[in-house]
């Protein structure tokens, strides 16, 4: 088995919007994936064509080597979470897991084993209509785990949870793939997820942006540097003079990017400039996000 | 479970305010009492609510999306679906037919009104109520798989039943008695003017049924779940 998951071509049209648009990527086993993108980039639409919620326009998708609608029991292979509202609100969440652990052909002691995994099993009796946003994600999550799959799929976990909702999942998917185990997980946040992921697949206007490690994409980033200082003018001239452009933060510090505090530093000294603070910035990996996302790609 | 208890009581309303309320020289002819004993064919409007609901509530709180990923095999899914359809229309027909007959029969008996219907009338309306409800619960999962909107699912139910077939069949008979609720009329064992045979009804019913079944299993298959 190559890839856990191959998209070749995955293209979706809606009329006249071109949600996906001949979208190829690889996956392989062990790995995290942050499937990343702003709101409307197609990420939803993709994923749902992987699971075979949706059929492509063209291309094709295989999970396992198989379109998901071939996997024997798939419930054993993929687990998925779309939307964390998907219950009957008047059944517990026990009651909404056995419905599906049934499906699978799975005993009642698996519901049991998931509520705990997740630290679901105080509200598992209560229905669902009274979980708190956080709790229903949990459930969803829950039920994606009953099969013990090797596969995780999850459009969007971490909204509507709290910090620290989002650090137990965090925690989860990183224990979840130390196993060996497959996880594509999507966000529109990348800071969500920059400290789960191994590597990233950006999406726009339902294209490929990028595909690669968390490692590459903070290269990338390079040494963005923010320093203030009372000569901030004569600072980016100065800057500007050897080649290294800046731009102002908001709260009236300059940011320099592509180069290292080091280099800024020096360069200050050398122009006779006094400097109050100069900082590596780690936080521009969001910059970098937008900067390829908010690119009009049509 | 609320269906049910809604069939029970509309059912027993009905049939005791007409065995009570009916004049006697209103319940003496055969086709009289084919009437009274076959109302609990009732049973048919919640029987395919049951089946509407069967499909239309998955996706108004969205568990189709976990149905389906659980069991891509949308016709094996769509088919275990009109099996549970056809189930509880049985059990809806068993129930409300049993009781309004039950009733009816002691009315009859207790207001020493001549049973006017031969064995074979009886067998008909029996076995015409129940078999037709539980057709009903297979249309209404067609139908839920039709128009998977709950709302616009159920309001056609019973626009069709109550409205639009009486419309038609009220204007143009002729089209009007190949419609599923008086192909059922027929199935009974009402004999009313421009009504089809029986065992005409009970085909066109039928026929119906697997229409709808099928283009919802269709419609079903090609459908994107959002």
């Amino acid at each position: 088995m190559a890839h856990v998951i191959q998209s070749d071509s995955l293209t979706k049209r809606y009329g006249k919007v071109l949600a996906v648009d001949d979208l190829s990527f690889k996956i392989e086993s062990g790995t995290i994936t942050g499937f990343l993108g702003p709101n409307g980039a197609g990420k939803t639409t993709t994923l749902r064509m992987l699971l075979g919620l949706a059929r492509p326009t063209s291309g094709h998708a295989t999970i396992f080597d198989v379109p998901y609608e071939q996997l024997e029991t798939p419930a054993l292979r993929v687990g998925a979470v779309l939307e964390a509202t998907d219950f009957h609100p008047g059944r517990t969440g026990r009651d909404h897991l056995r419905t599906l652990s049934r499906a699978a052909g799975l005993p009642d002691s698996r519901v049991d084993d998931v509520l705990a995994l997740v630290e679901l099993q105080s509200a598992a009796r209560r229905r669902v209509k009274g979980y708190s946003l956080g709790m229903r994600q949990r459930l969803g999550l829950a039920a994606a785990l009953l099969g013990n799959p090797d596969l995780l799929v999850l459009d969007e976990p971490a909204n509507g949870l709290d910090p620290e909702g989002v650090r137990w999942l965090r925690d989860f998917l990183r224990d979840f793939a130390s196993g060996g185990r497959t996880v594509l997980v999507s966000s529109h946040v990348l800071a969500e997820v920059a400290q789960t992921v191994d590597q990233v697949l950006i999406i726009n206007h339902g294209r490929l942006v990028t595909e690669s490690s968390l490692e590459d994409l903070t290269m990338r980033v390079g040494g963005s540097v923010r320093v203030r200082s009372p000569q901030l003018s004569q600072l980016a001239d100065a800057l500007k003079r050897e080649g290294i452009e800046s731009s102002l933060s908001n709260d009236r510090a300059l940011l320099a990017h592509g180069t290292t505090s080091e280099r800024v530093g020096d360069i200050s000294f050398a122009a006779g400039l006094a400097i109050h603070e100069l900082v590596s910035e780690g936080s521009s990996l969001e910059e970098v996000f937008l900067d390829l996302t908010s690119g009009d790609a049509s | 479970m609320g269906l049910l208890i809604g069939l029970v009581a509309l059912a027993l309303l009905f049939i005791i305010l007409t065995c009570t309320l009916s004049p006697a020289n209103s319940i003496l002819t055969e086709q009289d009492q084919v009437g009274l004993l076959s109302f609990g064919s009732i049973a048919g409007v919640f029987s395919a609510l049951a089946g509407i609901m069967l499909v239309t509530s998955e996706y108004r709180f969205g568990t189709i999306r976990p149905t389906f990923l659980f069991n891509p095999s949308r016709s094996r899914l769509f088919t275990s679906k009109i099996i549970a359809g056809a189930i509880a229309g049985l059990v809806f027909g068993v129930i409300g037919e049993g009781l309004s007959f039950a009733v009816g029969m002691l009315t009859l008996k207790v207001r020493h009104i001549p049973i006017a219907l031969s064995g074979g009338n009886v067998t008909v309306i029996l076995v015409g109520a129940i078999v037709g409800t539980a057709l009903w619960g297979i249309i209404g999962v067609g139908l839920g798989a039709i128009l998977p909107n709950q709302v616009g699912a159920v309001i056609s139910l019973l626009a069709w039943g109550f409205v639009v077939e009486n419309l038609v069949f009220g204007l143009l008979p002729s089209v009007g008695r190949f419609l599923p609720v008086h192909a059922q009329n027929a199935m009974m064992g009402f004999t009313t003017a421009h009504y089809l045979s029986g065992a005409a009804g009970t085909l066109v019913l039928i026929v119906w049924t697997v229409a709808l079944a099928g283009i919802g299993t269709t419609l079903l298959k090609g459908r994107d779940v959002n």
